[in-house]
């Protein structure tokens, strides 16, 4: 099982180093020379060229990608062009505002998904069904920063129950994360939906039956443990999408977390900010990829025995 | 009338399924009774309703889409009919406990051989955690495997190894009575034997009485005291053992004998019976074996024959027994 | 031969696909998520020809602003006076061409990629498949903003960014089709008679997976759809005064408070468009697929 996880951590380095090479190259396509931005209309050529070599700009593009990588490597993601601030120390501050939107929006989202997805399976075809597929359909459409603007409209204007948007005590956390949480959940719901189907009408759930187990346990038990297995996937995989997804709804309600530093670099043309904010937040979504993988295992003995030979 | 030294009780079964494409008649009006400590073997092609009629000893037919009638079902002295579900919880795996056809996929694969086994323990016998695991690891001996296994899953398993399994899971809490539905079946022909010889062992050693599913006329010579022959949901004939293989009344018992190779006569040749079982959506009118039947006369097609005691404990349903002289070939030799 | 076989493979396609329709039209939402995209692209064609651009669409007209649904102006207008039905309905043009082109840029590009590496396998397939990975790897909301950002805002690069974001699947869903027949007999004696590899995956293996790929098409369209209207909501999208979806919701935003109108007619369009194509993919993935319905 360790060695599992060690070879899972060592093929993540090259994929780094890839998403690295590939952010870098996507912003080294933006117009305009950064060198300009920073100096000002009337500096020299001379400053201009030395101003180069202080930011790092000189040489091509392989070169400062390998400067990059080492500087990575020693914490430094470089200074921001408009706060001059380190890009890493920056970014950390903002992290756990996002990690905390994005585990209650996990939470909120599975705490409405399982238990509506195996309602939904255990009654296929009937009426609560129906409704379930339907609004986890129509949670699907429906785009996450719009959702938003409509609760924003419900429950903070109309009803004036909550914030509409910043960070000031757990209330302001509600509608962020019932947002992005909907939205996952309606995914979410299809997919303990089809998974629960597909092992509701396997043989060992009518052996279980047969040892007396009661009904619920043969649900909750036997049949959740073994359900659960792809849900994990999904639900690792859609970790991602939150972490992506927390753009908009950060920007929706203005919530001071890693998206909004992302989209807010991105206006202001602040090139480390952005690469930088891309290259943890890949690094983030990979590692809970992996650590998804870890639980997957853990769940299916299957897996882990398949590991661990 | 129920008489109490039976451990089983059925009168007038019948479960259909209802479904899209109309009414699956999976068993239409079995009678079943079966004493203390007998084993009674349930015969018929694939299809004949013997896995439906098992399953409903047991209330274990899903609803929708499955409808059991039935007017009594008395197990072990329960009324299976009218006990709430969370009574049937407690009889099923204590009561009754049942051996599924596919040990392949009759496990659950998240979970350790050991908890599976121990978790009726825990059920029924009201046992600890430690303690049903180490009953459990007990009755994983009883089939023959090491108590080291205990704590491996089903996939580290061969399909004999996990149909031993599956047989400890039932045999657990003793059941009084044991369905064993086609044990064999999945199993290399070597397996069987083995797998064959220790549930007759166990039942032996557990006094415990027994409904073996299976089309496998060798099986039944084997272990069977009694016989009940089906045929699209419908006991077409049933006695002893004796009564059954050497005087077998019934034209499809007969295609059965004789579908089955001679050994001494390695020449002959197997003489199968012709056609198919009648749908179940729609069955005939009259015998549904008579389309594939050598004796079927006209009256066949029109009348649903009854069983009809014919000596002993001897049942037959064919209306080629109103003529006192009819006789089926393989009793004529 | 070739002619033969080339014929054989046209007539399977086609009774595959009558299949599909068949069981399609028994699916209730397929059949509304239809009519819905129906009505949204005559809408969207009608649009061109009922309304000027210049006159109708963008002109503003500050004297009219901020007016409630009426009769003269059922959706009501928006802060610069200008119709928000019209350009609700003129707006269906950019959703769906960027849906549609964004997953088409998405579909050659996965496509012959995935098919590329499952057939020829070996270095080229892990190189490709390593790509796939890291672009992956990359949350595809961010990935798409970062390719705007760089490339400058306009319609045509909103498309190819999401285009790219929504690539790698494509890539995994060609290739694992591809790999899944590969092996298969006919493949092995197509080769036998001499057929030339770009042939073979033509004309023997795309067919097979076409089925998958129109699927995840169907479906990626919906996703892309809200990517393109997310991303003009941040403002990198489709550049002003154009009447796209997101970028009305954006500018509506600050009007939220009494004038919400301005957020429900947009975003209900986007929804619709989404919904029916969900639905139709929806429906032809049962269709391809009856094991999940039962």
């Amino acid at each position: 099982m360790h060695r599992y996880i060690i070879n899972r951590l060592l093929m993540l380095i090259p994929v780094l180093l890839g998403v690295v090479f590939i952010v870098f190259f996507i912003m080294d396509l933006a117009p305009g020379d950064p060198v300009y931005q920073v100096a000002g209309e009337q500096a020299t050529q001379q400053e201009l060229q030395e101003l180069r070599v202080k930011m790092g700009l000189d040489g091509n593009i392989f070169t400062r990608y390998i400067r990059y990588i080492g500087n990575m490597l020693r914490g430094d993601l470089g200074v921001s062009y408009i706060s001059k601030r380190s890009v890493m120390r920056t970014y950390m501050e903002r992290l756990p505002n996002t990690l905390v939107l994005a585990s209650v929006t996990m939470l909120v989202a599975i705490l409405i998904s399982i238990p509506l997805g195996i309602i939904a399976a255990i009654h296929q075809n009937s009426m609560k069904d129906t409704v379930s597929m339907i609004l986890s359909l129509l949670g699907l459409s429906m785009p996450n920063f719009w959702l938003g603007l409509l609760l924003i409209m419900l429950f903070s204007l109309k009803l004036k129950w909550v914030p509409s948007g910043g960070i000031d005590g757990v209330k302001s956390i509600i509608l962020p994360a019932l947002t992005v949480g909907m939205g996952l959940a309606a995914l979410m719901t299809r997919t303990t939906r089809s998974s629960m189907l597909d092992v509701i009408r396997q043989d060992y759930l009518r052996t279980a039956r047969s040892k007396g187990v009661t009904e619920k346990k043969v649900i909750n038990k036997h049949a959740l443990k073994n359900a659960l297995i792809p849900i994990i996937t999904v639900f690792g995989i859609q970790f991602s999408n939150v972490l992506g997804g927390s753009v908009l709804a950060e920007t929706v309600f203005s919530w001071p977390g890693v998206g909004r530093l992302v989209v807010d670099a991105i206006n202001q043309r602040d090139i480390p900010m952005v690469t930088g904010a891309l290259v943890m937040t890949t690094m983030l979504v990979s590692v809970v990829n992996l650590l998804v993988d870890i639980v997957y295992a853990y769940v299916d003995p299957r897996i882990k025995a398949q590991y661990t030979k | 009338m129920p008489a109490n030294d039976l451990i089983l009780d059925v009168k007038n079964l019948a479960i259909r399924y209802e479904t899209e494409d109309g009414n699956v008649h999976a068993v239409n009006g079995v009678d079943l009774q079966l004493g203390y400590r007998k084993t009674l073997g349930l015969v018929g092609e694939t299809g004949a309703g013997k896995t439906t009629t098992a399953l409903s000893l047991l209330r274990l037919i899903p609803n929708p889409p499955g409808v059991v009638e039935c007017e009594r079902m008395m197990v072990a002295g329960n009324d299976m009919l009218r006990l709430p579900i969370d009574k049937l919880e407690e009889i099923r795996g204590n009561d009754i406990s049942m051996i599924f056809q596919d040990p392949m996929t009759a496990l659950n694969p998240v979970f350790t051989v050991g908890e599976q086994i121990a978790e009726s323990l825990e059920i029924h016998e009201r046992l600890s955690k430690a303690d049903a695991y180490e009953k459990a690891m007990q009755m994983l001996e009883t089939v023959g495997i090491s108590r080291s296994r205990g704590a491996e899953y089903p996939h580290q398993f061969s399909g004999g190894m996990k149909q031993r399994v599956v047989i400890a899971i039932a045999l657990a809490c003793n059941p009084k009575l044991l369905i064993a539905d086609e044990p064999t079946t999945a199993l290399d022909v070597t397996i069987q034997a083995q797998v064959l010889a220790l549930m007759k062992a166990l039942k032996n050693k557990y006094d415990t009485s027994m409904i073996i599913i299976t089309h496998d006329l060798g099986i039944v010579a084997e272990v069977c005291d009694e016989v009940a022959v089906m045929y699209a949901g419908r006991i077409i004939e049933k006695g002893s053992l004796e009564e059954i293989f050497n005087e077998t009344l019934h034209p499809y018992t007969e295609g059965l004998f004789n579908s089955l190779p001679n050994i001494n006569d390695r020449m002959s040749k197997l003489r199968p019976i012709p056609g198919l079982m009648p749908d179940p959506t729609n069955l005939p009118v009259g015998c549904t074996f008579a389309p594939r039947c050598g004796y079927a006369s006209a009256a066949c097609l029109e009348r649903q024959p009854r069983l009809t005691l014919m000596s002993g404990t001897h049942y037959v349903s064919c209306m080629a027994y109103d003529d006192p002289g009819f006789a089926i070939n393989r009793r004529k030799q | 031969m070739n002619n033969t076989e080339a014929g054989s493979g046209q007539y399977a396609k086609r009774s595959a696909f009558k299949a599909m329709w068949k069981q399609l039209q028994k699916n209730k939402g397929a059949m509304i998520g239809l009519v819905i995209i129906g009505v949204i692209v005559v809408v969207a064609v009608v649009s061109q020809f009922a309304f000027d651009y210049e006159r109708d669409i963008i002109a503003q007209n500050v004297a009219n602003k901020l007016q409630h649904p009426s009769l003269e102006h059922p959706f009501g207008t928006d802060a610069l006076g200008r119709d928000v039905l019209g350009r609700v309905a003129y707006g269906a043009r950019y959703s769906l061409a960027i849906g549609v082109v964004s997953v088409l840029i998405a579909l050659v590009v996965g496509v012959v990629l995935g098919a590329a590496a499952g057939y020829i396998g070996g270095r080229f397939e892990d190189v490709v498949m390593r790509i796939t990975d890291i672009f992956s790897a990359i949350p595809s909301v961010l990935l798409a903003i970062a390719i705007v950002s760089s490339l400058g805002k306009s319609t045509f690069n909103l498309m190819v960014a999401v285009g790219v974001a929504s690539a790698p699947s494509f890539v995994r869903v060609a290739r694992a089709s591809v790999l899944t027949v590969r092996g298969e007999e006919y493949i092995e004696s197509a080769r036998a008679i001499g057929m030339h590899d770009w042939k073979i995956v033509l004309v023997h293996i795309l067919p097979n997976c076409l089925s998958q790929i129109i699927v995840q098409t169907t479906l990626r369209v919906a996703s892309a759809i809200i990517s393109a209207a997310s991303l003009s909501f941040l403002g990198l999208g489709v550049p002003a005064p154009a009447p796209e979806w997101g970028s009305m919701l954006s500018e509506g935003r600050a009007y939220i408070r009494d004038y919400n109108y301005l957020m429900i007619f947009p975003g209900v369009a986007i929804m619709l468009t989404v919904l029916s194509f969900n639905l139709i993919g929806d429906g032809l993935r049962d269709a391809l697929d009856p094991k999940l319905k039962r």
